[in-house]
């Protein structure tokens, strides 16, 4: 008796398992098909429209003199950086097309990981010479302020480096830097830790979205040269600098996989308060009889 | 005793600090600089002691058959393949290809998935939330649908149109509120750190 109770159970327990996990299922092949379906759909853009920001970086960029040194702040988090590695490296390309001499440095290890992997893809690539590699520095937001007196390590050799140390060996010896946001160290930590040292210093950043409304006022006082900070804009950007170049710079989100994502939330959250109001409908009392 | 100390140090750095950001002069320069190695030694050691602290925690557990033994055996295994990696003798540290390999092949696409689980359980969560909290649930809910609407990637004049009104709600509402909270934070901060200069505590109100 117990033998085929067992299984019976197991099998039905197995099947209401399964049946719990197919609305996340489809929804995951949903945004699957959606991602393989994504090229040029008309009436879809993922762009921001308002290309405000993506000028005043592309200016800043523009306004830099021949052999500009730039500095690359990479402390993104592993998390966040796929929603900004497409805006990060059409900066690096635009910077590079520009002429500029880059270097590269991070502050958090998560940050040191991700330049590492940039640095080598564009070994890979081939089509342009990595970012000087300034590598880790430790002391987070410390390491931050020692770095304005000195930031080259002793045994670092060539061209761009012997620039930075004739430049005073620290982050003034940059003419501007591209801060790659995370959540330990950001565009705040430089605006705190190194724009009050040296206030002449250009600074534009990169962050993810949940950074903005934390950036947003030290772009507005001018603490910030340029900001991009949503994803929207990060892909107009990325759009803009694809039309002047012909290198790749890595896949841009389509518009149809978010269009699909955001309809799914939006239907789900409309089937839970639909669902509630349901139920306190059937809760409610009717009209009491007179 | 311990508490004058500790209030003369932090007094000393702390006026150090702040008076190498007002004057220009060499002398103060080298020993704020000084205070900053301390400063990077300290968070140095910080993080080697938080690693080793996590490693006994989890060898302790396994050991005593405690907790999530897989984890712990993930999290040991893990943190040995990346140390091995990045030290063994001729590797390159954070460059040498076996640290990149692992950080671009694993660790960037296992961290970005746990992420992206976000959605799925976010959006569970909200689902649950509607019969635990319905006040709460529904005006997060509603807030979350017109920032939804807002955002929808369309193009045209409908789009133009949802895009300004996105931007209007990150400008106002949004930067409105996060200001007020930056700003407080800035005074409790400048308080408190005005408290520690001053070597005042609770004892002294």
């Amino acid at each position: 008796m117990t033998n085929n109770v067992g299984p019976t159970l197991l099998t039905g327990e197995r099947a209401a398992r399964l049946r719990r996990a197919v609305p996340t299922l489809l929804l995951l092949l949903g945004l699957v098909v959606a991602s393989l379906l994504s090229g040029g759909i008309d009436g879809l853009r993922l762009a921001s429209p308002d290309r405000s920001r993506v000028d005043q970086l592309r200016a800043a960029i523009r306004d830099l003199p021949d052999g500009a040194l730039v500095l690359i702040a990479c402390d993104a988090d592993l998390g966040t950086y796929p929603e900004i590695r497409a805006t990060t490296r059409a900066a690096i390309d635009d910077l590079a097309a520009r002429g500029a001499r880059l270097a590269i440095v991070s502050f958090t290890p998560e940050g040191r990981a991700i330049a590492a992997a940039e640095r080598a893809r564009i070994a890979r690539a081939g089509t342009e010479d990595p970012p000087a590699d300034l590598g880790f520095v430790a002391g987070a937001e410390a390491g931050l302020v020692r770095s304005i007196a000195s930031l080259v390590p002793e045994d670092a050799e060539g061209a761009t480096f012997d620039a930075i140390r004739e430049g005073g060996g620290g982050i003034g010896a940059f003419d501007m830097v591209l801060i790659v946001s995370g959540s330990d160290i950001s565009a705040r930590s430089w605006v705190e830790q190194v724009g009050s040292r040296l206030p002449d210093l250009s600074m534009v950043a990169i962050a993810p979205t949940f950074l903005d409304p934390e950036l947003e006022p030290y772009l507005r006082s001018g603490q910030l040269t340029a900001l991009l900070s949503t994803l929207r804009e990060g892909v107009a950007y990325a759009q803009a600098v694809a039309a002047g170049s012909t290198s790749s710079r890595g896949p841009t989100p389509g518009p149809l996989p978010m269009l699909v994502g955001m309809l799914i939330a939006l239907a789900v959250l409309a089937e839970g308060a639909f669902r509630r109001l349901v139920r306190r409908g059937r809760r409610s009392p009717g009209p009491s009889p007179s | 005793m311990r508490r004058s100390i500790l209030a003369g140090t932090v007094l000393v750095t702390g006026l150090l600090v702040l008076l190498d950001l007002m004057i220009v002069n060499p002398s103060l320069d080298d020993a704020a600089g000084a205070v900053n190695e301390l400063l990077v030694l300290l968070a140095a050691g910080a993080a080697v002691g938080g690693g080793a602290t996590l490693v006994a925690h989890h060898a302790r557990a396994l050991a005593a058959g405690d907790g999530d033994s897989t984890g712990s055996t993930v999290l040991l295994v893990g943190m040995a393949a990346i140390l091995l990696a990045g030290l063994r003798p001729g590797s390159t540290g954070s460059s040498d290809p076996v640290v990149l390999w692992l950080v671009a092949a694993l660790l960037a696409p296992i961290a970005a998935s746990v992420f992206a689980l976000l959605f799925i359980f976010l959006l569970g969560a909200l689902r649950r939330g509607f019969t635990l909290r319905v006040r709460e649930t529904s005006l997060m809910a509603g807030a979350a649908a017109v920032v939804i609407v807002l955002l929808l990637p369309v193009g045209g004049a409908a789009g133009d149109w949802l895009a300004a009104g996105a931007g209007w709600v990150r400008d106002v509402p949004l930067a409105g509120v996060f200001r007020g909270l930056l700003i407080g934070i800035g005074i409790l901060v400048a308080v408190s750190a005005a408290r520690s200069l001053m070597a005042l505590d609770r004892d002294d109100e």
